[in-house]
């Protein structure tokens, strides 16, 4: 009758090790893949939260901020004096210097028909202050609001915005979902 | 090793200097600039208005009859603010605590064209100017406030272009006379009884009014027979004999003030009868009745915003609350009588969130204190529905509190109750309470309203209310 063989301390070792290097790779491999398929979230303002305070343009790590004005083109009374377009006590409805609300001349008004009048965001020369988004709120339909734009957003670990948002208007959502425009959904959560 | 650097390094100096040279070149020649233009007017397209002044409007041409006027009524809501022009309702008919005892049957409804034009009451008939899409007409209607039937309308072709709204003012409603303006500034007196037209006036084209932006809101006021109307332009303020359309006074503009949203309130002060309004450039007090009719009292440049909408607040002793939205905020002035020369005072201006303000409605004076809708611009108040101590106007007595806004809310007073209206036609019932904000009971009333911001009118215990495109009537009587 054959002794059965019984294994070295070295053979222990090493089938020990293997066996701690095969689980290992598997335990990374499988956290690569529950990593590669779950849920990304990135961060968004909450418009019906927000504000205004202005500290979306002066507290991003990036300069200019990820955070732009967008503009809910289907809220949009298109009015001649719009109150995010015209800076109050205007002396004229024009698009002159003196008479514009935005610090970079970033929302460009367009004579659609008396007495319409379109504004579109240059989101190039927008720095996210929010002059605009309170002036709409406060005179209009408030279409004109703020969001983190993640084609410019870096998606921090702990965004700086947030942190400063005396609204806690900022908050993270789905990448799946990850504009909150006015007119998608309502100020309850619901969808419109 | 020394030649390599005598052969290289020794035009490094001149190389140097050159590159330092260049450098200092393109620095004063560089603009950085270049990318940037300067914010010039027109950059919008904008090429000038399409202006319809010289057009010739044919005032109160048409007239159409549906069933002769039969008259239910006994009360009457005359014009805007009602009878005594502070939108009280003081008859002591009971009215509905809440919606458990009444008013959410809608007694009739008609369809109006866009707008925010509300109703006057006159002995059971309604009278609104609407304007009707189809036929392009500001149009007198006449209805029934028992049934909404309609009973007779006079109309005239005019073009208004849509512009949040369109029809936007309370006529006013004597014994004899109907008097209404329409949206571009067409001045109609028709005979009460028999609906025949009486005269028109186009103020734009007759007095060079400027049209305030989306359109006329002063409402018309008659006045013992008087039409006082304030059109800005060639006169700031003009009273016409209603029967004749005679011009009975002007009172001259040379400020070129323009016509506001807000309406003419008459008042009488140790005495003295006036007519205070707020105009685009000043308020102003214009002696009314008597051989100084006409005569400018006193007047307060100071009080200068773009866009008016509420009406001045005339208290008993002398002060006068003025008030506007769009940033502008609000002032209190007090009028001194010095040996037969009214003298005002500014007594506090502020802006909006600092005190009581509006936007569109006027606040109501009851009780020696002022209840008002703040406006958007309010910040943390915005919509609240707010009241306020006259001597200590820029705090609140209380506010609705963050859960209760009510948009433009236009509100009455009637038994003791605040009957509120929201933007999207849901009638509040708030109680007269001169310590704390108390919700009665809420009803939306209009389904899928919107902007429902006309002034309200009740009589013989039957309210009106609208938004943008619907009247309904409901009894409030409990």
């Amino acid at each position: 009758m054959e002794r059965k063989k019984t294994k070295s301390r070295r053979e222990f070792i090493i089938s020990s090790m293997r066996f701690g290097m095969v689980l290992s790779l598997g335990g990374v491999g499988g956290l690569a893949f529950r990593n590669s398929t779950k849920e990304q979230w990135v961060w968004q303002i909450d418009p019906f939260k927000c504000s205004w305070c202005g500290r979306c343009a002066t507290h991003c790590v990036l300069n200019p901020s990820a955070v732009k004005c967008v503009h809910a083109y289907e809220l949009c009374g298109y009015c001649d004096l719009c109150g995010g377009y015209l800076i109050p006590g205007h002396s004229a409805r024009s698009t002159a210097a003196e008479n514009q609300l935005c610090p970079t001349a970033a929302i460009e008004r367009k004579f659609i028909e008396e007495p319409y009048y379109e504004y579109k965001i240059n989101e190039d020369l927008c720095i996210g202050c929010a002059k605009c988004a309170e002036g709409c709120s406060a005179f209009g339909n408030g279409s004109l609001h703020l969001q983190v734009m993640h084609h410019l957003c870096v998606n921090c670990n702990e965004c700086a915005i947030a942190r400063a948002c005396p609204s806690d208007a900022i908050s993270r959502v789905k990448a799946s979902g990850p504009y909150l425009m006015k007119g998608d959904f309502t100020s309850d959560g619901g969808e419109t | 090793m020394r030649e390599f650097a005598y052969k290289y390094l020794r035009h490094l100096p001149v190389v140097v200097f050159v590159g330092g040279l260049l450098a200092v070149g393109w620095w004063l020649l560089y603009n950085p600039w270049t990318a940037l233009g300067p914010s010039l007017p027109g950059a919008d397209g904008y090429t000038g208005s399409e202006s319809d002044a010289g057009e010739m409007i044919a005032i109160g041409a048409h007239f159409e009859e549906m069933r002769p006027a039969v008259s239910a009524g006994i009360e009457s809501w005359p014009r805007f603010r009602g009878e005594h022009f502070d939108n009280i309702y003081h008859n002591r008919v009971p009215l509905i605590d809440d919606f458990s005892q009444g008013g959410t049957e809608i007694l009739w409804s008609v369809e109006l064209g866009e707008g925010h034009a509300g109703p006057a009451i006159f002995e059971g008939l309604v009278y609104l100017l609407d304007y009707d899409e189809e036929q392009r007409a500001d149009m007198l209607r006449v209805f029934s406030l028992e049934t909404g039937e309609e009973q007779w309308r006079r109309w005239y072709n005019v073009h208004i272009r849509r512009n949040h709204g369109m029809s936007r003012t309370v006529p006013a409603i004597s014994d004899e006379f109907i008097l209404t303006i329409g949206p571009r500034g067409h001045v109609m007196c028709v005979d009460r009884l028999t609906g025949d037209l009486l005269w028109g006036i186009d103020l734009e084209r007759e007095w060079n009014a400027e049209i305030p932006l989306w359109y006329t809101g002063q409402c018309p006021l008659l006045d013992d027979g008087v039409a006082v109307i304030a059109p800005g332009g060639d006169a700031l303020m003009i009273g016409v004999d209603a029967a004749t359309g005679d011009i009975l006074w002007e009172v001259p503009n040379p400020n070129g003030w323009e016509m506001s949203h807000s309406s003419i309130i008459p008042f009488t002060y140790e005495g003295i009868k006036m007519y205070v309004y707020s105009a685009v450039g000043g308020a102003v007090g214009v002696a009314a009745g008597g051989p100084q009719a006409g005569e400018v009292l006193w007047e307060v440049p100071e009080w200068n915003h773009r866009v008016l909408a509420a009406s001045p607040v005339c208290l008993p002793d002398g002060r006068i609350f003025l008030t506007a939205g769009y940033g502008a905020g609000s002032m209190m002035l007090q009028l001194h009588n010095r040996n037969g020369t009214i003298e005002p005072e500014i007594l506090s201006t502020f802006r909006p969130g600092e005190g009581l303000s509006s936007e569109q409605q006027t606040p109501v004076y009851v009780d020696g204190h002022l209840f008002g809708v703040l406006p958007k611009d309010a910040r943390a108040y915005r919509n609240q529905f707010v009241c306020a101590d006259p001597d200590e106007i820029t705090s609140f007595v209380w506010t609705s509190g963050s859960t209760a806004r009510f948009g433009l809310g236009p509100f009455i007073l009637a038994d003791d109750k605040f009957y509120l209206l929201d933007d999207d036609g849901t009638l509040h019932i708030i109680e007269k309470n001169l310590r704390a904000f108390r919700l009665l009971d809420s009803k939306r009333l209009i389904e899928d309203g919107h902007d429902a911001w006309a002034p309200l009118a009740i009589a013989d215990g039957y309210m009106l209310l609208r938004d943008d495109q619907t009247m309904i009537c409901i009894d409030l009587k409990r």
